[in-house]
């Protein structure tokens, strides 16, 4: 390369290979006898290049032009945040779900067996989780009725454990264990509403939501770390939107769930409605722990649909059941 | 904001130089630049070049535009998103060539050039690992910190790869930097000096710190020149020692007024049951906020102080540098800045990143005794670094 008086003349040697533009920042080319030139003046130098040598563009440059000509205008960078914004949510709506199946599915139980274990043992020792001071009549009642559950609906790899939590409260372990606290005993009426609950949960387990839900939110998290090209800064900017989508899956699952109890309830004549009954009452005691510690901050971490529109949808269960006839309480 | 060179620390400087005598060592423009990746400029003020004294220190300007970095940004963002990821090395290699090459020490830009091609072989390697390790993980936590032990050995292979491929990467006037490494050396102030600070509970990590910075400054060239490390490991301790107050206060104050809230609320309650895991969820939430206001910390302290200090602690031949950095201005860079990202769902984190880089940048001058030398001083044996170039067929980049 040769450049004479402020560059008009310069000559692109067809040995040398001029590097991509970058914005206006200057460009260093290497010169094959291991000299360096310093070009600032990116128009001229382009110019010179396609002046110089016309045909000896590789694809390389073509590309670079290419590229150049997108993150230098504003029209470039919508297209790409146009694009950017449809495959982010794509993914979220259809992508996750969909490598999440997959992901569950290559997941062996036994896997999923020990994870839900070491979930478990971790909860003892953070003491979220005591021994129940359920009698072992009461105990054996239940296990009985979830047994049942069980052989009914199919599912082998459940089983049920009691335990005292600061609250009314079942949830469903990875690998396929529930835990039924000892104040969401107390608060139920009757055993019919506890049974609805273990259906609820049962449905979690036949789903294999929670391994759902890790499988998707990490692969949300990896999907963002492309995003934002950094895992800290992923992290940092999936505060806002992640949360929601992780809800918004939950809500779901948590839909799924109830759909299996109603159809396990129908079959066992219980009305569906004892379900959202007891929800209903776990949700309005919530509600009034929330409101006492000062408000509710933690609405937006909720987690599981509203108890109006699960009541709603149990009575719906109901009625298509029963040809229209109003669900008794 | 001062251009005065530490004096206190080059004063303690000479009994130093020959304890570390023969080895050369390093400091590269990525370190300034990493400073700015953790979270998230526009152009710099042209430089004004203050002479006093017979020595001129020179500062580094900045012209990088956050407007201008967003569209690069988003760019590679949908290209990445695109090519499943494959994009990502040559992203990087782009964003890093915007950002050298706005920086500007005199006339001239610093240079990035990385082969993406590298650059992405090495982040197959990483993801490869991370992906083993996450699968021992879901098995059982021995098996993670088997796996995380059986790969301590590759720590200084991927310390002085990665360090190399960094500084044989990053230009200026044509002249690379070099790192010359070695395995065991590296092997020293990693995982073996990891080994010492959990041995010592914690007490000798300064030490170690100064050990890492003096041989990661001292390992590195440019051009033929070596740098080298005037720092001593004193001020280290006053560092830690105000972090692990600061730390502590944090930590216990937050978890102090975590368990008053929470007694609070269960007396308020009485005996009715609360919402299924409001006690679970308040306590996850709180200590992510007290981890927060800890990495903050350490971001806008600890982090800035090191660097400040290891940059104002290095000299070059004749030459000095100096980087003072504030707490203040650091501290409200990175809280705004992570307002601003959670707030645009990540849109701001180009603009972000170029704040925090305006800043460092324009804090950094070149402290030159020898006038006429200029820093130009490499330029006749700049050949010795390009033939190690070819040793960097994996591009390695790891923060450790």
């Amino acid at each position: 390369m040769i450049a004479r008086e402020g560059l008009e003349e310069l000559v692109v040697h067809e040995n040398v290979r001029i590097p991509a533009r970058v914005a206006d920042t200057p460009r260093y080319i290497h010169l094959p006898d291991g000299g360096v030139c310093e070009v600032q003046d990116n128009d001229a130098l382009d110019a010179a290049h396609a002046r110089t040598r016309p045909d000896a563009e590789s694809r390389a440059d073509r590309f670079g032009r290419l590229r150049h000509r997108l993150d230098s205008t504003w029209r470039g960078a919508a297209a790409a945040l146009a694009v950017t914004a449809a495959i982010l949510y794509s993914f979220t709506e259809w992508g996750a779900p969909a490598v999440a199946t997959v992901a569950v599915a290559a997941t062996p139980p036994e896997v999923e067996a020990v994870i839900g274990d070491n979930l478990l043992t971790l909860f003892e020792q953070l003491r979220f989780l005591e021994p129940s001071e359920l009698s072992p009549n009461r105990r054996n009642e239940l296990l009985a009725a979830f047994e049942e559950m069980c052989r009914e609906t199919g599912i082998e790899n459940a089983d049920l454990r009691f335990h005292s939590v600061g609250a009314p409260n079942a949830f469903a372990v990875p690998g396929g264990t529930v835990v039924l606290t000892d104040l969401l005993v107390e608060l139920a009426e009757d055993d019919e509403e506890i049974i609805a609950v273990l259906a609820h949960e049962l449905g979690h387990v036949s789903g294999r939501h929670v391994m759902r839900r890790v499988a998707q939110t990490s692969s949300m998290l990896v999907l963002w770390t492309a995003f934002t090209g950094d895992v800290s800064v992923a992290t940092l900017s999936i505060l806002g939107p992640d949360r929601l989508l992780a809800q918004r899956y939950s809500r779901s699952f948590e839909r799924d769930a109830d759909r299996f109890a109603f159809d396990y309830l129908l079959s066992a004549g219980i009305p569906p409605t004892r379900l959202s009954d007891i929800v209903g009452r776990l949700s309005g005691a919530g509600r009034e722990a929330g409101a006492r510690a000062g408000g509710s901050p933690l609405d937006w971490l909720s987690s599981h649909p509203g108890a109006a529109e699960r009541a709603r949808n149990a009575e719906e269960a109901a009625k298509q059941a029963d040809g229209g006839e109003p669900a008794d309480e | 904001m001062t251009n005065e060179p530490r004096h206190d620390a080059f004063n303690e400087r000479s009994g130093r130089d020959s304890a570390s005598g023969d080895d050369p060592d390093s400091m590269s423009l990525g370190d300034l630049l990493d400073q700015g990746g953790e979270i998230g400029g526009l152009v710099g003020e042209p430089s004004e070049d203050d002479t006093s004294g017979g020595s001129q220190a020179r500062k580094l300007r900045f012209t990088a535009d956050g407007r201008e970095y967003f569209r690069i940004w988003i760019v590679n963002v949908a290209l990445t998103l695109l090519t499943l990821g494959i994009y990502s090395a040559w992203a990087k290699v782009r964003a890093r060539r915007y950002l050298y090459g706005s920086v500007w020490l005199g006339d001239a830009a610093f240079d990035y050039t990385a082969n993406p091609v590298a650059i992405l072989r090495g982040r197959i390697l990483v993801a490869t690992v991370l992906v083993l390790l996450w699968v021992a993980q879901l098995f059982s936590i021995v098996y993670y910190y088997a796996a995380l032990l059986a790969l301590m050995p590759l720590v200084p292979w991927v310390v002085v790869r990665a360090r190399s491929f960094q500084m044989r990467n990053s230009r200026h006037r044509g002249i690379a930097l070099d790192f010359r490494g070695k395995y065991w050396d590296a092997a020293v102030w990693y995982p073996l000096s990891w080994a010492a600070s959990l041995a010592t509970l914690g007490l000798a990590r300064p030490f170690t710190v100064f050990g890492r910075d003096r041989f990661l400054v001292e390992e590195s060239r440019f051009g033929a020149e070596p740098f080298s490390f005037a720092g001593k490991p004193r001020p280290y301790y006053g560092m830690y020692v105000v972090t692990a107050i600061v730390v502590g206060v944090l930590y216990v104050g937050g978890l102090v007024a975590l368990f008053v809230a929470i007694t609070a609320s269960i007396m308020a309650t009485g005996s009715d049951p609360g919402d299924a895991s409001l006690d679970m969820r308040l306590f996850l939430l709180a200590m992510v906020a007290i981890a927060a206001a800890i990495s903050l910390f350490i971001l806008a302290y600890l982090r800035t102080r090191l660097l400040s200090y290891r940059w104002s602690n290095t000299r070059l031949g004749e030459d000095t540098f100096s980087l003072a950095l504030s707490f203040s201005k650091m501290l409200w860079l990175y809280v705004s800045n992570a307002a601003l990202i959670i707030g645009t769902s990540g849109l701001f984190i180009p603009f972000a990143r170029i704040r925090v880089l305006r800043y460092v940048v324009g804090q950094f001058s070149v402290i030159q005794t020898d006038t006429e030398r200029m820093f130009e001083a490499g330029e006749t044996q700049s050949v010795a670094a390009t033939g190690a170039e070819a040793a960097g067929e994996f591009g390695l980049e790891i923060g450790i």
